[in-house]
C-alpha cells in the first residue's frame, strides 16, 4: 500500500519536475508528460479508495526527518476514508482539468505551457501531500505549497499588473492566517509532544478545554485564511486574474477545500471545543449568506463563481462546525463537480469571446454553444440543489446536521442562502446563455470549443449529475462511509423521518424559488431589475461594492501597515539604524588598522598585522574573563 | 667555573654581538655575513651542550641555506651597495617584541613551567651519543612523520618546478 | 646496539599508501601524455581518487574502535574516514569542474592533478594525525600544494598576486602553530596527543600558561585554513584571484581538514582547558560570523562574496566544535559534506558562465539567467537555499544540527546571534537570486560548460537537495562518526 500511495503522490511531483526542468525541450508538448502524471494517480487513488472500501487503512511513518533526540518530525502517510475520498476527487477533477487546459491553453507560448502544466502537477502533489500526511508538519508542507502554486499560478500572467498584484494579495492574506496556524502547530507540539495526527487525536482528551479551544481557534484561522472565509476571503475574487482551468482546480475545486479538510482532519481536537464549533459555524453561515449576497448584483462571470465558491466553503463549514464532518466533506466531494465544472464552462465562454467576461455584453450563447450551456445548467441545477443532482444530497445533510443540532439560526440563514444561490446562479444563466445576444459583434465570433475542452466539461457534468446518489449507497452511504472516519458527533443526525422530509421539502423549495425568480426577472423582465437595482440603491451600491469591505481593510489595515511601514521602518529603521549600521561598520573597519577595504589593497605585512593585532585583542579579552 | 660553562659564556655573548651587528650594519650583504657569523656561534653554544647534531644541523640549513637564499635574493635585487636607513618606526614594535620574547623565556624557566624530560645526557650516552639517539627515534618512534616529510619535500619540488619551468601564455 | 625497529600495520595507511602512489604515477603518465590531451591525466587521477575513496568506505565496518600505528602518531577511526571521504569527493568534483577550465586558460598541464592528490593526501595525514608533528606535516604537504595551484595560472597577475599573499601569510601562520607545538613540547614532554592529554591530567596542567598559549597559537595555526577570524584576510583576495576550481577545492577541502585537526587536538588533546578554549573559540565565532556576513553584504564579486561567505559558515561550524558533545561533532561532520555540496556547486555555477574575456564571477553576469538557462538558475537557487539554510536542503540539516548542539551545551547567545546572521546572509544570498530572476539577460554567447562540469553539477545539486529531504543516510554516518570519537572522552 505504500508503494501505492507513494506512487500517488510522487508521480505528479516527476511530472512537475520533468516539465519545469525541460521545459526547454517538451514546449508544446508538455502535457503529454503533465497528463498521464495525473491521470496515473487518479486511477490509483480509485485502487486505494477500493482497499479503503473494504476496510483497509494506512497509517506508517516512512522515515524521520532529521532524528535527533526528543525532537522527531515524522514523514509518513495516512489513508483512511477522509484521505481516500479526497486523493479521489483531486486526482479526478485535476485530471480533466489538466485535459481541458490542453485546448484552454493553446495561445500560449511554448516555455509557457510547460511551466504552466508544471506549476499545475507541482500543486497537484503538494494538495496530494497536504491530504495524504499523517501529521501535521507534513501536511504544512503541503499547506504551504499549494499555496505557493496557487500564487505563482495567480501571477501567471505576470506582465499583466492585476494578476501580479491578485497574487501578491493571495500571498499576504493567507500568510495572516498560515501565522496563526503555525502557532496552533506549536501549541500542539507544546502540549501534545507529537506532531502524529494518529498520537495527537489519541491523547486530545488530555487538553484543557481552553487550550483546546485556543489551538483550534488557531488552527480555524489557518483554515479562514486558505478557504476564503469571513475575514480573509477577499483575496479569492481577485484570484480570478489567473487562468481559468486554475480557477477551476485551485480555487475551487481542491486547494481552498484545504480548510475544510484539516477542520475535519483534526476533529478530535474540535470536539474538545464546543465554543471553536460555534465559531466554526456562525463564521461558515455568515460568510455564506455575506458572500451571496455579493454575487446577487456583480457582472463579472468569474467572480460570481468566485463569491458562490466562498458562499460554497461557508456551508461546508457550517458542516463541520455544527459537528457533521462527514456532510461538510461530502458537500466539498460534490462541490469539486459542479463547480469545478462552471469554471471550466465559464473559460470555454471566455475562450469563445476573447475573454470577455461581463455578463451585460452576452446572451443568448446556448445556441451558439450548445454543450457548454447546457452542462453549465446542470452544474448549475446541482448547485441549487433541485434533486436528484448532487447539490442536493450533501447540501440538505449539512442542513439536516444543523437543524438537527439545535442550530436553527444557522440552518434558516443556510436555507435563505439556497435560495440566493438559486437565484443568482440562474441569473447568471438568464443573462449568458439565453435571451437576446446583447454583444453583437461578440456573439458573431462565439463558437463552441474543440472536443478537448466538451468532452471534460460532459464527464464533469455527469458527475455533477450523479455522485449525489452516492448518499443512498448502502451502509449509510458515502457519509456512513466518512463516518467511520470521523464518527458522528451527535446520534440519528439527519434520521428522524418526517422532519428529514420536511426540511428537504423547504430546502428544495427555496431552490425552485430562487430559480423561477430569476426566471421572471432576467427571461420575462417582471420586476425589472434595472427598475429594482434604482429602487434599492443604497442596498445594491452596497452590494455591488463588496461591503466596501476591501476598501475598509486598506483604510484600516493596509495603508497604516503601508504607511508605518514606510515612515517608521523605512525612513526610521532602515535608513537611520540599518544604514546607519552598516555605514558605521563601514566606517569602524576603516579606522582600524587603515580599514577592511584598504587591507584588501594587498599590503601582506598588513596582514601579518591585523592578524596579529586580532590573535593578541582575542587572547586579552579571554582572558578578561 | 667548568671549561665548558666558560666556552657557553663566550660563544653567547659572541653570538649576541653578532645579532647586534646583523641589525645594525647598513650594507645588507653585511648583515647577512654577520647572520652567518653568529649562527655559527649558535652551533658553537649547541655542541657545549652535547648537541652535536643540531649544531650541525644549525651550521647546513640555517648558515649554509638560509643565508646563502637571502644572499642570493640581495643580489638578485642589486642591493649589495645600497646603504639602507631605518626610515620608519618599526623597529620601537620590534624592540617591543624582543623584550615580550626575553621576558617570556624567563618566565617560562623561572616559573618551572617546562616539563623536564629526566637525564638526557644520561639517555644519550645509552643510545651511543646524540646523532644515534636523533636517528634512533626518527626510525622508530617517528617513521611516520619521517616519510610524510619526504611525500612533502617531493610535493613542495614539483610545485617549484611547475612555477618555475614552464612558460605559460594566454 | 641492538635496535629492534617495530613493524608498523601498514593495512591502516592503506588509502594514503595509494594516494602516493596514484600521485608519483600520476607524474610518470603524465611524461607521455601529449600536450593537447592532459585531460587524460585528469581521468585517470578522477578514477583514482574513486578507488580510494572506495578503498577508505571499506575500513568503516572495521573501525569501530580506533586503531593507531607507527608507534602511535597514527590513528584510524570513524572520524577520520569520515572526513578523508570528505576531502576525496571533494577533490573527486574538482577534478569534474577542473577538466574543461583549464583547457579554456590553456594552463592544461599534469602536474595540476599531481599536487591536488598531494594536496588531498596531506589532508587525509592531518586527520589521522595523532601526533601534532604528524598533523603539522599534513599541514605543509597540503598546503605547498595549494599555494601551488592557487598560483597556476602564471601569466595572470591577480592569480600570482593572490598565491603569493596566500604563501606569506600561510608561512607566517606556520611558524605560529609551529611555536605553539614546542610550546605543548615544553609544558608536557611529548607531542603525542593521548599523551599530552595524559600528562595535563595527571600533574594537574589545566591553567598552565604556557599551554594556554600554545592553545591559541594552535588555534591561530589552523585558523588560516579554517579562514576564520582574524585570520581571514587571505581568504577575498586568494578567492578572488586563485583559479576558480581551486577556489572551490580551497573553500571546502583545506577548512575541512583544518577543523578535523582542531577539533581533535582540542578533544583529545588539550580537553582539560575547556574552559579557556571554550571563551576563546565563543569570541573567535561570533567575531568570524558577524565579519564574514556583514562584509559580504558589500561585494559584488561572487567570489569574493562567497569568501566571505565561507568565513561566515566556519563561524556556524565553530558552534559545533564549542558545544564540545555528540551532537556537535555529528553536526560538524555532516556539514562538511552538505557544504562540501553546496558550495562546489556554487563555484560550479562560476565555472559554468567562464567564456571569453569573461571570468562570469561578477554578481551582473548572473542576470537573466533564468531567462536565458532556466535549469542553471533552479540549481543555483537549490545551492542558494542551502547556503542560506533553508529547508529542504542539507545545508538546513546541517545548520540545524549545529545550533542545536549548541543549544544543548548552553551557548543561547551565541545561537542567537547566529541566526540573526542567517537572516543578514538572506540578503547577500538572494542578490544572487534576483539577479538571476528578477533582471534582463544582456546578450550571451554559447556557454560551453563541458560534460565534467555538468557532471559535477546535477551530482552535488542531487545530493544537496536529496540530503535536505531524506537526511537520515548521511546522518547516521556523522552519528557514527561522533559517537566514536567523543567515547574516549567520558
Amino acid at each position: 500500500m505504500m508503494v501505492l500511495i507513494l506512487a500517488v503522490v510522487l508521480i505528479p511531483l516527476l511530472g512537475a519536475t520533468i516539465n519545469g526542468l525541460f521545459c526547454w525541450f517538451t514546449k508544446r508538448k508538455a502535457h503529454i508528460i503533465a497528463v498521464p502524471a495525473i491521470a496515473i494517480p487518479a486511477i490509483v487513488s480509485l485502487i486505494l479508495l477500493a482497499r479503503v472500501l473494504q476496510g483497509e487503512r494506512f497509517d506508517q511513518v516512512l522515515y524521520w526527518w532529521i532524528p535527533l533526540g526528543d525532537f522527531r518530525v515524522p514523514i509518513g502517510f495516512l489513508l483512511d476514508e477522509l484521505s481516500a475520498i479526497m486523493i479521489t476527487t483531486v486526482t479526478f477533477v485535476a485530471t480533466w482539468i489538466h485535459v481541458y487546459s490542453i485546448g484552454y491553453m493553446d495561445h500560449e507560448t511554448p516555455r509557457g505551457y510547460a511551466k504552466y502544466f508544471c506549476y499545475l502537477n507541482l500543486f497537484v502533489f503538494f494538495m496530494l501531500t497536504l491530504c495524504l500526511a499523517n501529521n501535521f508538519l507534513l501536511m504544512f508542507v503541503g499547506w504551504e505549497g499549494v499555496g505557493l502554486c496557487s500564487y505563482l499560478l495567480i501571477g501567471y500572467w505576470y506582465e499583466k499588473a492585476s494578476a501580479a498584484n491578485a497574487g501578491m494579495k493571495a500571498f499576504v492574506v493567507n500568510r495572516i492566517g498560515d501565522f496563526g496556524f503555525m502557532i496552533g502547530l506549536f501549541l500542539i507540539y507544546k502540549h501534545l509532544g507529537t506532531l502524529l495526527f494518529s498520537q495527537a487525536f489519541a491523547s486530545a482528551e488530555q487538553l484543557s478545554v481552553g487550550v483546546a479551544t485556543l489551538i483550534t481557534l488557531l488552527l480555524f484561522t489557518g483554515a479562514t485564511g486558505k478557504s476564503a472565509q469571513i475575514p480573509l476571503y477577499v483575496w479569492l475574487p481577485d484570484a480570478m486574474e489567473g487562468p481559468t482551468p486554475v480557477s477551476s482546480l485551485i480555487h475551487a475545486a481542491t486547494m481552498v477545500t484545504a480548510g475544510v479538510y484539516m477542520v475535519a482532519r483534526t476533529h478530535a481536537l474540535f470536539n474538545m471545543a464546543p465554543l471553536s464549533m460555534e465559531v466554526v459555524a456562525s463564521i461558515g453561515a455568515a460568510t455564506a449568506l455575506m458572500a451571496a449576497t455579493m454575487a446577487l448584483v456583480n457582472n463579472d462571470l468569474k467572480r460570481i463563481l468566485a463569491y458562490s465558491t466562498v458562499s460554497q466553503l461557508g456551508y461546508m463549514f457550517v458542516g463541520v462546525g455544527v459537528g457533521v464532518y462527514a456532510a461538510g466533506i461530502f458537500h466539498l466531494f460534490t462541490h469539486a463537480f459542479f463547480k469545478g465544472l462552471m469554471f471550466l464552462t465559464a473559460g470555454s465562454v471566455m475562450h469563445a469571446l476573447h475573454g470577455e467576461l461581463n455578463l451585460q455584453k452576452m446572451g443568448g450563447l446556448i445556441k451558439k454553444m450548445p454543450i457548454t450551456g447546457w452542462t453549465f445548467v446542470v452544474g448549475a441545477l446541482a448547485i441549487a440543489g433541485i434533486p436528484p443532482l448532487a447539490g442536493f444530497w450533501s447540501k440538505d445533510e449539512i442542513l439536516a446536521g444543523a437543524f438537527m443540532g439545535g442550530h436553527r439560526i444557522i440552518w434558516a440563514v443556510g436555507t435563505f442562502t439556497a435560495f440566493l444561490t438559486a437565484f443568482y446562479m440562474f441569473r447568471l444563466i438568464f443573462l449568458t446563455f439565453f435571451g437576446e445576444p446583447r454583444e453583437k459583434h461578440l456573439y458573431d465570433h462565439a463558437h463552441e470549443s474543440p472536443p478537448v475542452m466538451t468532452i471534460p466539461l460532459i464527464v464533469l457534468a455527469v458527475g455533477s449529475a450523479v455522485v449525489g446518489l452516492l448518499a443512498l449507497a448502502p451502509h449509510g452511504g458515502i457519509v456512513g462511509f466518512l463516518n467511520r472516519t470521523l464518527g458522528e458527533a451527535h446520534e440519528a443526525a439527519g434520521h428522524e423521518g418526517g422532519l428529514t422530509y420536511i426540511l428537504m421539502v423547504i430546502s428544495v423549495a427555496m431552490g425552485v424559488a430562487g430559480v423561477v425568480l430569476a426566471y421572471f426577472m432576467y427571461m420575462k423582465r417582471m420586476p425589472d431589475p434595472v427598475a429594482m437595482a434604482r429602487n434599492f440603491r443604497p442596498v445594491y451600491t452596497l452590494l455591488y461594492n463588496k461591503y466596501y469591505v476591501d476598501e475598509i481593510y486598506f483604510a484600516f489595515i493596509v495603508n497604516p501597515v503601508v504607511g508605518g511601514s514606510r515612515y517608521a521602518l523605512w525612513k526610521f529603521v532602515d535608513v537611520i539604524i540599518i544604514d546607519g549600521a552598516v555605514n558605521g561598520v563601514g566606517r569602524l573597519c576603516r579606522l582600524v588598522g587603515g580599514g577592511l577595504r584598504y587591507i584588501q589593497t594587498g599590503f601582506i605585512p598588513d596582514y601579518a598585522w591585523m592578524i596579529l593585532v586580532g590573535a593578541v585583542v582575542i587572547y586579552w579579552i579571554g582572558r578578561l574573563f | 667555573m667548568s671549561w665548558s660553562q666558560l666556552f657557553f659564556y663566550v660563544f653567547a655573548v659572541l653570538a649576541v654581538i653578532m645579532s647586534l651587528m646583523v641589525v645594525t650594519r647598513r650594507k645588507a650583504i653585511h648583515s647577512a655575513i654577520f647572520l652567518i657569523l653568529a649562527f655559527i656561534c649558535f652551533a658553537a653554544t649547541y655542541i657545549v651542550m652535547n648537541a652535536e647534531l643540531l649544531a650541525a644541523i644549525q651550521v647546513l640549513v640555517y648558515a649554509g641555506g638560509v643565508v646563502g637564499l637571502i644572499i642570493f635574493v640581495i643580489m638578485l635585487v642589486k642591493a649589495e651597495e645600497d646603504e639602507v636607513r631605518q626610515t620608519h618606526g618599526q623597529w620601537i614594535i620590534a624592540a617591543f617584541i624582543a623584550l615580550i620574547l626575553v621576558v617570556e623565556v624567563a618566565f617560562v624557566f623561572l616559573g618551572n613551567l617546562v616539563q623536564r624530560t629526566g637525564n638526557l645526557a644520561g639517555k644519550m650516552a645509552q643510545a651511543g651519543g646524540n646523532t644515534e639517539a636523533v636517528g634512533l627515534v626518527l626510525y622508530t618512534k617517528y617513521l611516520f612523520p619521517f616519510e610524510v616529510a619526504s611525500v612533502l619535500l617531493l610535493a613542495a619540488m614539483i610545485g617549484a618546478i611547475v612555477l618555475a619551468k614552464y612558460k605559460l601564455e594566454r | 646496539m641492538n635496535v629492534t625497529v617495530p613493524m608498523p600495520n601498514l593495512s591502516l595507511v592503506v588509502p594514503e599508501i595509494l594516494m602516493v602512489i596514484l600521485a608519483c604515477g600520476l607524474l610518470l603518465v603524465d611524461l607521455f601524455i601529449p600536450k593537447d590531451r592532459k585531460r587524460v591525466v585528469g581521468y585517470i587521477a578522477l578514477a583514482g581518487v574513486v578507488v580510494v575513496g572506495v578503498v577508505t568506505a571499506a575500513f568503516w565496518g572495521k573501525m569501530a574502535q580506533p586503531a593507531t600505528t607507527f608507534s602511535g602518531t597514527f590513528v584510524l577511526d570513524r572520524f577520520a574516514l569520515f572526513f578523508k571521504e570528505v576531502f576525496l569527493f571533494t577533490t573527486g568534483i574538482t577534478i569534474l569542474i577542473s577538466l574543461k577550465y583549464l583547457e579554456i586558460e590553456k594552463v592544461s598541464l599534469g602536474e595540476y592533478y599531481a599536487l591536488m592528490l598531494f594536496c588531498t593526501l596531506g589532508m587525509m595525514i592531518m586527520v589521522s594525525g595523532a601526533d601534532l608533528i604528524v598533523i603539522y606535516l599534513g599541514i605543509e604537504t597540503m598546503a605547498l600544494s595549494v599555494y601551488v595551484l592557487a598560483g597556476f595560472m602564471k601569466f595572470d597577475h591577480k592569480c600570482t598576486e593572490a598565491a603569493l599573499k596566500y604563501f606569506l601569510l600561510g608561512v607566517f601562520i606556520s611558524g605560529i602553530l609551529l611555536y605553539g607545538i614546542t610550546l605543548i613540547y615544553a609544558a608536557t614532554g611529548s607531542t603525542q596527543l593521548a599523551q599530552v592529554a595524559a600528562v595535563i591530567k595527571e600533574k594537574g596542567l589545566a591553567k598552565n600558561p604556557l599551554l594556554v598559549l600554545a592553545m591559541f597559537m594552535l588555534a591561530a595555526g589552523l585558523g588560516l585554513e579554517i579562514a576564520m577570524a582574524p585570520f581571514h584576510f587571505w581568504a577575498p583576495d586568494v578567492y578572488e584571484g586563485a583559479p576558480t576550481p581551486i577556489t572551490a577545492f580551497i573553500s571546502v577541502a583545506p577548512k575541512a581538514a583544518a577543523f578535523a585537526a582542531l577539533v581533535r587536538i582540542f578533544y583529545h588533546g588539550i580537553q582539560l582547558l575547556e574552559p579557556q578554549w571554550q571563551i576563546l573559540l565563543w569570541i573567535i565565532c561570533a567575531v568570524t560570523m558577524t565579519i564574514g556576513n556583514v562584509t559580504a553584504l558589500m561585494q559584488q564579486n561572487v567570489k569574493r562574496m562567497l569568501a566571505y561567505s565561507s568565513v561566515a559558515h566556519a563561524g556556524y561550524i565553530l558552534l559545533g566544535v564549542l558545544a564540545a558533545n555528540q551532537v556537535g561533532v555529528q553536526g560538524i561532520a555532516f556539514y562538511f559534506f552538505a557544504y562540501a555540496f553546496m558550495n562546489m556547486g556554487a563555484f560550479g555555477l562560476v565555472i559554468y558562465l567562464r567564456r571569453e574575456n569573461i571570468v562570469g564571477d561578477d554578481i551582473d553576469d548572473f542576470k537573466g539567467l533564468a531567462q536565458t538557462h532556466p535549469l542553471l538558475a533552479v540549481i543555483m537557487v537549490v545551492f542558494l537555499l542551502s547556503l542560506a539554510g533553508i529547508p529542504p536542503t542539507a545545508g538546513f540539516v546541517g545548520k540545524f544540527l549545529l545550533f542545536a548542539a549548541a543549544i544543548k551545551a548552553g551557548f543561547y547567545w551565541l545561537v542567537a546571534l547566529a541566526a540573526l546572521n542567517s537572516v543578514v546572509a538572506l540578503f547577500y544570498y538572494f542578490r544572487i537570486a534576483k539577479a538571476m530572476y528578477m533582471q534582463s539577460p544582456e546578450p550571451l554567447p554559447q556557454l560551453s560548460p563541458g560534460r565534467g562540469l555538468v557532471l559535477a553539477l546535477v551530482v552535488v545539486g542531487v545530493f544537496t537537495l536529496f540530503f535536505g529531504i531524506y537526511p537520515q543516510p548521511l546522518m547516521s554516518l556523522a552519528k557514527d562518526t561522533a559517537h566514536t570519537f567523543m567515547m574516549f572522552l567520558s
